[in-house]
């Protein structure tokens, strides 16, 4: 059924057919995108119709999250950090310019241009790159053509009391026979949060604009351009923590693509993109007076690339095949002042001019072997190429290391899934290869206040070998469902930042060297169990349940595991009223790591609740919410909050939005 | 192709329109050193048919380490002398008539390769009105002794990197280290090289001035330069780098090691000397602690460099 979706969606961009042929996909909300063909669904959580793509992508089961503020938080797939997982938009690689993490790909994009998120669990995810975490694709909004002349907006804006964050955001799209397109333009500004005791947490505030515009043209029956372009800029962020703040990051996401359609054959589309992607990072720590260096750190990435993909189909068989290729260059500078301005400022680069090259070609394919059971058989072979410009930088902790180093990333994963009456079962297997990160690899004295040391790259490192097993099982009727997921990860030479003998800090906030070295191997468990009743026809119950556990060849902890954690949630619908009310929580950690800085951080549990109203207007479709997080204004901090800073105390939020 | 002019124009804005620079990496581990590529002629003296030139780099003579290039060239051949024993003495006076010498090499050395005979000079002061430098050369050509002498300058150096330190050891003796390379460091894995020089004492009473028995130093042998490089910065907290490799003696006479510069910027080379018995002549072992706000505590022997 998966390529009829294709065909009935001839020129639906949007509608990459990948995602609805494995129950492991975390989609969220694409059902109706992949049905009709268009983006119909908004970004939004079950609690908040107006949300950042951060906390859309915490709605998801596997993804947790690394907290520095409130702004640009890491994304963690299965528990593993972002080297581990690719990131893509619209499968474009884009990479942070930022050494302390402060800019993940997800801060670069805003939740009016994207129509979904598509999230792979390990090798799944290989079609995009080598990867052992899996793969994130923020996939942006793209306007279908259409035979009659249409406009669509929305306009949302809305007000958060804790922060006073102010949010616009505006969306608009056109489609025609010929010609299609789709723009966006959104503010956030945000101050200082407070916690549970009221207290203001100082650095947290933020300035976000963003604009997109795609343009897409047909160029005959069966073949379209388009061009895309993304601008986001962010000034005047808090880290509240880290030691430093951002003064400016801009990012220019550009593509170019061409798309062919068959309408007979085995190859059914072909699509290919030119991209090109620009980041700037600017730290600064002007505001932090009590800093006893002054420190510049500008960080630059630019990245060129091809992404071309081709859907196969005949009979039962189905196929992805895409190619990536991409050349990115990372660039990260240091200059510390000293105390005595007159003097000599002392400079280094964290990321010395590193290039990363990457060519593969994946493959995805499944045969329906029946009507209940598909057998779905992927891989990819990569070759990662790196070369530090700068090499002298890395030699001083391993001296003689290849300026140049080339790696090759093989991937195979294999699945099963049978559906029978009510139930569904799914197996799977995966082995794959990744290259360390520019920071892993040639990262240079990059301070990780979290752990507080300096981390050292190391060139020598060996591929990060992942086997993997998952399984699923689930049971669904008419109003009752339960779903539950396991994988599992074996991970050989699993890199880790480890204490260095040698060496010794530089920044002064530091107290000691790690290296980032291979460990002999680790093994990461996740899993969760999702369930819903139908209580009445008009109130729905949800909950999750996730647990995961990861564990070094020593059997000792690894860092940001998230402990068991709930949610449950109540969402009650009458004609145009909707409230809905849900409790999450985390249990205490028990399994945390202070070998990596780590501890023990204990339960929590938040209380949320929303209500909002539809209403029309003449054609204009209008919903108003008002709700509060953290209800009961608990104080809290997460095991994965940086330096345990607390979360956002009570917050009353408000939003309207208008669409047509 | 409205559009395609539109992602023109962006990409153009996008690339050009960095707000901050990227450093010129080049500039910026130049902008402290200043450049001594080139020898060239820093003093010349004639004697008779012969000219006597001195190069040395940059045209100059600097405190600390210099290296000598000697040509004579006998202007009626016009053929550069290469068999005469070419013997090389600085002198410094005082207004009040006392004189001393600094570390050199008194009998140069004929580079057939090169054709010229090679020496050095370790300036222990700049010239200055209570210091006078002068050179003092002979040679001997179709045997005849030429003697010539003649006053000098010597400079600043203002490369810190060729930085020198003279200290009376433990066991009495007058030291020398000076800085030979690297003029130019870079973040990075350097080697280092120095020399180590020592006053002999003279055993006789002066004959005629300048009686080079007077002014006699060595280069030391077989003695071990421990080191201990760190950045003296208050904020850098007493940061040192890994990898070094304490400085022992090779085939040239000078000490070879490694030293690690981890960021640009002022550094302190901290030195134990020890003879070939492993016996400590001079230098403190400094704490290793990381210190943030406080200056690291320097060894009683250190050079100090700044790139």
């Amino acid at each position: 059924m998966k390529y009829t979706v294709i065909m009935l969606a001839f020129f639906g961009i949007a509608a990459t057919a990948q995602n609805n042929h494995t129950h492991h996909d975390s989609i969220k909300n694409l059902e109706e995108v992949t049905v009709k063909g268009a983006a119909k669904k908004k970004i939004e959580t079950e609690m908040k119709m107006a949300v950042s793509v951060d906390e859309f992508l915490s709605s998801s089961d596997n993804i947790s999250f690394i907290k520095r503020g409130a702004y640009a938080w890491e994304p963690l797939l299965n528990n593993m950090s972002t080297e581990r997982s690719t990131v893509t938009i619209d499968g474009m690689h884009v990479f942070g310019a930022c050494t302390d993490k402060m800019d993940p790909i997800t801060s670069y994009v805003e939740s009016n241009n994207l129509a979904a998120i598509d999230i792979k669990s390990g090798q799944e995810g290989n079609l995009h790159g080598a990867t052992v975490a899996g793969s994130i694709d923020l996939k942006r909004k793209s306007t279908a053509f259409s035979s009659k002349r249409k406009w669509g907006g929305a306009y949302q804006s809305g007000f958060e009391f804790n922060n006073k964050q102010f949010f616009n955001l505006g969306n608009v799209s056109y489609s025609s026979n010929k010609f299609a397109a789709d723009g966006s333009i959104s503010y956030r500004t945000a101050e200082n949060y407070s916690d549970g005791n009221n207290d203001e947490v100082k650095h947290s505030q933020y300035k976000k604009f963003n604009t997109s515009l795609g343009l897409a043209y047909k160029t005959s029956d069966l073949s379209s351009v388009r061009v895309d372009a993304i601008f986001d800029m962010a000034k005047d962020v808090g880290y509240p923590a880290l030691p430093m703040d951002l003064s400016l990051s801009r990012a220019l996401i550009t593509s170019a693509s061409y798309k062919q359609l068959f309408e007979e054959g085995l190859v059914r589309v072909i699509d290919t993109k030119l991209y090109f992607n620009a980041i700037e990072h600017y730290m600064d720590d002007t505001t932090r007076p009590e800093n006893l260096v002054h420190m510049d750190m500008p960080g630059w990435s630019t990245t060129y690339g091809l992404v071309s993909k081709a859907n196969l189909k005949k009979n039962s068989y189905s196929s992805e095949i895409q190619l990536n290729a991409y050349d990115n260059l990372s660039i990260a500078e240091m200059r510390m002042y000293p105390q005595d301005r007159s003097k000599r400022t002392m400079f280094a680069y964290s990321w010395p001019w590193v290039t990363t090259r990457y060519a593969g070609l994946s493959m995805n394919n499944s045969w329906d072997i029946s009507e209940k059971s598909q057998v779905n058989l992927g891989g990819s072979l990569g070759v990662n190429y790196n070369y530090s410009k700068y090499v002298e930088f890395n030699w001083i902790f391993h001296p003689g290391a290849p300026q140049e180093k080339t790696r090759f990333l093989p991937s195979l994963n294999a699945g099963y899934q049978l559906n029978v009456d009510h139930f569904n079962f799914s197996v799977g297997t995966g082995y794959g290869h990744r290259a360390p990160s520019v920071s892993e690899g040639y990262g240079y004295y990059i301070y990780n206040s979290f752990d507080r040391y300096d981390y050292i790259g190391n060139p020598n490192l060996k591929n990060e070998i992942s086997y993997e097993g998952n399984a699923s099982a689930g049971f669904k009727n008419e109003r009752f469902s339960l779903q539950g997921k396991v994988n599992y990860f074996y991970i050989q030479n699993y890199i880790i930042g480890r204490i260095l003998s040698m060496g010794s800090p530089m920044n002064y906030q530091s107290v000691g060297v790690k290296g980032y070295t291979s460990l002999d191997n680790a093994a990461l468990f996740n899993m969760s169990l999702n369930t819903s009743y139908d209580i009445l026809e008009h109130l729905h119950w949800k909950g999750t349940l996730t647990y995961a556990r990861g564990t070094d060849n020593n059997g000792e902890n690894l860092p940001f595991i998230r402990p068991l954690s709930y949610q449950t949630s109540l969402h009650f619908m009458h004609k145009n009223f909707g409230i809905q009310t849900s409790v999450n929580g985390d249990f205490a950690q028990i399994n945390y790591s202070p070998e990596y800085g780590e501890d023990q951080t204990p339960a929590y549990t938040i209380w949320n609740l929303s209500a909002n109203y539809t209403f029309q207007i003449n054609k204009v479709k209008s919903v108003v919410q008002i709700g509060a997080e953290n209800l009961l204004n608990e104080y809290y901090s997460t095991y994965a909050d940086w330096g345990n800073i607390p979360r956002m105390g009570r917050n009353i939020f408000t939003s309207l939005k208008f669409s047509f | 192709m409205k559009f395609f002019n539109f992602l023109v124009i962006a990409l153009f804005l996008a690339i050009t329109s960095c707000t901050i620079d990227k450093t010129d990496y080049e500039a910026e581990l130049g902008s402290e050193v200043p450049e001594y590529y080139e020898f060239k002629e820093a003093a010349s003296f004639t004697s008779g048919n012969y000219k006597i030139s001195i190069e040395a780099l940059n045209g100059a003579f600097y405190k600390g380490y210099n290296e000598i290039h000697l040509k004579i060239l006998n202007m009626q051949t016009s053929q550069n002398i290469s068999t005469s024993e070419v013997t090389f003495l600085p002198v410094m006076s005082n207004p009040d008539g006392n004189t001393s010498s600094c570390p050199h090499l008194y009998n140069l050395k004929y580079d057939a390769v090169n054709k010229y005979y090679a020496g050095y000079s370790v300036f222990t002061s700049e010239s200055a009105t209570m210091a006078s430098w002068k050179l003092y050369v002979s040679f001997t050509s179709d045997n005849q002794v030429y003697k010539v002498d003649k006053d000098v300058a010597v400079e600043k150096q203002s490369n810190k990197n060729l930085n020198m330190t003279s200290f009376k050891g433990n066991d009495g003796e007058q030291y020398f280290i000076a800085l030979v390379s690297p003029q130019k460091p870079t973040v990075a894995e350097n080697p280092l090289t120095a020399g180590i020089y020592k006053y002999n004492k003279p055993s006789n009473s002066a004959g005629n001035f300048p009686d080079p028995s007077q002014f006699s130093y060595s280069e030391v042998n077989g003695f071990t330069l421990k080191l201990d490089p760190r950045m003296p910065e208050p904020s850098m907290g007493n940061h040192s780098s890994p990898n070094n490799k304490d400085l022992t003696q090779q085939n040239d006479g000078l000490y070879h090691g490694v030293v690690n510069y981890t960021m640009t910027g002022n550094w302190t080379l901290n030195l134990i000397m020890m003879n070939q018995n492993g016996l400590i002549l001079k230098g403190t072992v400094v704490p290793t602690d990381f210190t943030p706000g406080v200056e690291g505590v320097k060894s009683e022997l250190y050079i100090d460099t700044l790139f």
